[in-house]
């Protein structure tokens, strides 16, 4: 009993940051319609940056990640001019060729100056004692954090000139450049946040997970598979889809080996891609 | 003579390698509702697009208030005061009714009297009132072209274009949506019409070209042009 509450603790903990995760990979395809597939490349990023904060100022993960969110927007918002910008309008295969250059770029680079030795980051919060279990403290902000990035997304997106403008592009392109929206700089825009959102997520789950720069395939296939559960294009589908996941994983494990989990994330993406391809709560 | 708000000088442009417009030249007066009629596939869109700046133009120039916008990008010339209100609508259709219009007062100048134009256009269009929390996306054709209208109107337009406003609407609402383009005209707002409903509309403007394969072929006022016999044999069938 009490391992299974642990279990579902952890799940909604975990789900959260795999969640805000899968946001970022989630608005970049609704608003830019692009694939990102150095999503999981700047997952590392975010972890790595963490951990250089962490080792080199002494920053906790909790304070330094505004600073890693500030980093992801400006990288992103770049990297936006530099790999996309000129094949925004072109067929997919070539924002998903760019994208996943993009990808290479930071683990072939990452790979020689971090290597691929695992690190961790050992914030030392000692443990909580939750519902009769005990949880580690960083796991607990990991989660409350996710869901407070989640939060606060949301109210820049329906609340802010801004944030509509986004969704306004997300809907209609040239509709929103009639409106008056300067449509470049919020495709760019859009994508610094979308970085910055997966640069935190990892940030936050290093402080949780031993990490290689390797790492972020792992949850990038998390983050498709939570994009494929909500629904593409639908933020609270991936937080939805954040929890499902999460849950699934911290449950299913109590049985089996940690080795299956991948396994049974893909086959979760098979099975939904199969019987409902717009996803569990996505639209027709 | 009125002023020109809008003027187009021997616009040439198209989409890749194909060319679709030739020589084209129009004005626009302030206060006038100027119409541009011509059948499927002559290039009213095109050259609305080329005004709107979301096609490049190969050659000629476009002059908004007397300013030079050839090369200005889309969404300044908004801001400018040059509105378009897209053929087929375009709403933001996961986006309530009264997002919609809030976008239409996206531009720095109209934002500030964002309240005013809203009182305009709700009483403009009394319906939209009790649907303002309705998503855009679920209202019939006619409603999605009331918030439409509307959304280009809280944009605080110095010269509002209207590109085929009654398509697709039943007869009953063409002739609604015509009784508002009068009203707006009453009120002195300065209009760009495209439409294919030849006679409703030259009955309404103060200025109309006739476009076919890509090129002006003629122009005159309204009644010129409804008694002129090319516009009756190939628009108005008789
Ligand atoms: N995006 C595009 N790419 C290539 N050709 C286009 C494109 N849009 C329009 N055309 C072509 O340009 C020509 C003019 O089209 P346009 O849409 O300007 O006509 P229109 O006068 O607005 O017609 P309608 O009354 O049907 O709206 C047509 O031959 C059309 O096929
Ligand atoms: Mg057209």
């Amino acid at each position: 009993m009490e391992a299974f509450v642990s279990a579902l603790l952890n799940g909604v903990l975990l789900g959260l940051a795999y969640g805000l995760a899968a946001i970022g990979l989630n608005l970049i395809w609704g608003v830019m319609k692009v694939i990102n597939l150095s999503h999981g490349a700047f997952i590392a990023l975010g972890m790595f940056a963490s951990y250089f904060l962490f080792h080199s100022f002494g920053l906790s993960p909790f304070v330094s990640v505004i600073l890693v969110l500030a980093l992801g927007l400006v990288v992103g918002m770049v990297a936006y001019f530099i790999a996309l910008h000129r094949v925004i309008s072109a067929p997919e295969l070539s924002t998903l060729l760019s994208t996943y250059s993009l990808s290479l770029i930071i683990i072939g680079v990452g790979t020689f100056v971090f290597t691929t030795n695992p690190r961790a980051i050992d914030v030392g919060l000692g443990s909580l004692h939750v519902l009769g279990t005990y949880i580690p403290a960083a796991k607990v902000l990991t989660g409350v954090y996710s869901l407070i990035f989640t939060v606060l997304l949301y109210i820049f997106l329906y609340k802010t000139w801004t944030g509509k403008a986004i969704r306004a592009v997300s809907m209609n392109r040239v509709a929103a450049e009639f409106m008056g929206v300067n449509t470049t700089f919020i495709l760019s825009l859009s994508f610094g946040i979308g970085i910055a959102l997966a640069m935190v997520a990892g940030a936050l789950i290093a402080s949780v997970f031993p990490f290689t720069i390797l790492s972020g395939g792992v949850y990038e296939l998390k983050s498709f598979v939570i994009c494929v559960l909500g629904g593409l294009g639908s933020p609270l589908g991936a937080l939805v889809g954040g929890l499902v996941l999460g849950l699934l994983e911290n449950v299913l494990t109590l049985k089996m080996s940690v080795g299956y989990v991948p396994f049974i994330e893909f086959l979760i993406l098979v099975v939904i891609l199969l019987v409902k391809p717009s996803g569990l709560l996505g639209k027709e | 003579m009125s002023e020109v708000v809008l003027k187009v000088e021997n616009l040439e442009t198209g989409y890749g390698e194909v060319q679709i417009l030739w020589d084209v030249s129009i004005e626009v007066k302030r206060g006038q509702l100027t119409t541009i009629i011509g059948s499927n596939g002559s290039g009213k869109t095109t050259l609305l697009r080329a005004i709107t700046g979301v096609i490049p133009v190969w050659s000629g120039r476009i002059l908004f208030e007397g300013e030079d916008i050839t090369r200005v990008p889309a969404y300044r010339r908004t801001e400018m005061g040059l509105v378009m209100v897209p053929e087929g609508r375009m709403l933001f259709p996961e986006m309530t009714v009264l997002e919609n219009l809030e976008m239409g007062a996206y531009n720095k100048r109209a934002r500030s009297r964002m309240k005013e134009s809203l009182e305009f256009v709700l009483e403009l269009f009394p319906r939209l009132k009790e649907r303002l929390h309705q998503k855009a996306g679920t209202m019939s054709g006619g409603e999605q072209q009331m918030v439409a209208l509307g959304r280009g109107l809280m944009a605080s337009p110095k010269l509002l274009i209207l590109d085929e406003p009654s398509l697709g609407l039943a007869p009953k609402l063409v002739i609604e949506v015509f009784e508002i383009i009068k009203r707006l005209r009453e009120q002195g707002i300065t209009m760009l019409l495209v439409e294919q409903n030849v006679h409703l509309s030259l009955m309404l403007t103060d200025w109309a070209y006739v476009m076919a394969e890509g090129r002006i072929v003629m122009e005159g006022t309204g009644a010129e042009l409804e008694r002129s016999d090319e516009v009756r044999k190939a628009y108005l069938g008789v």
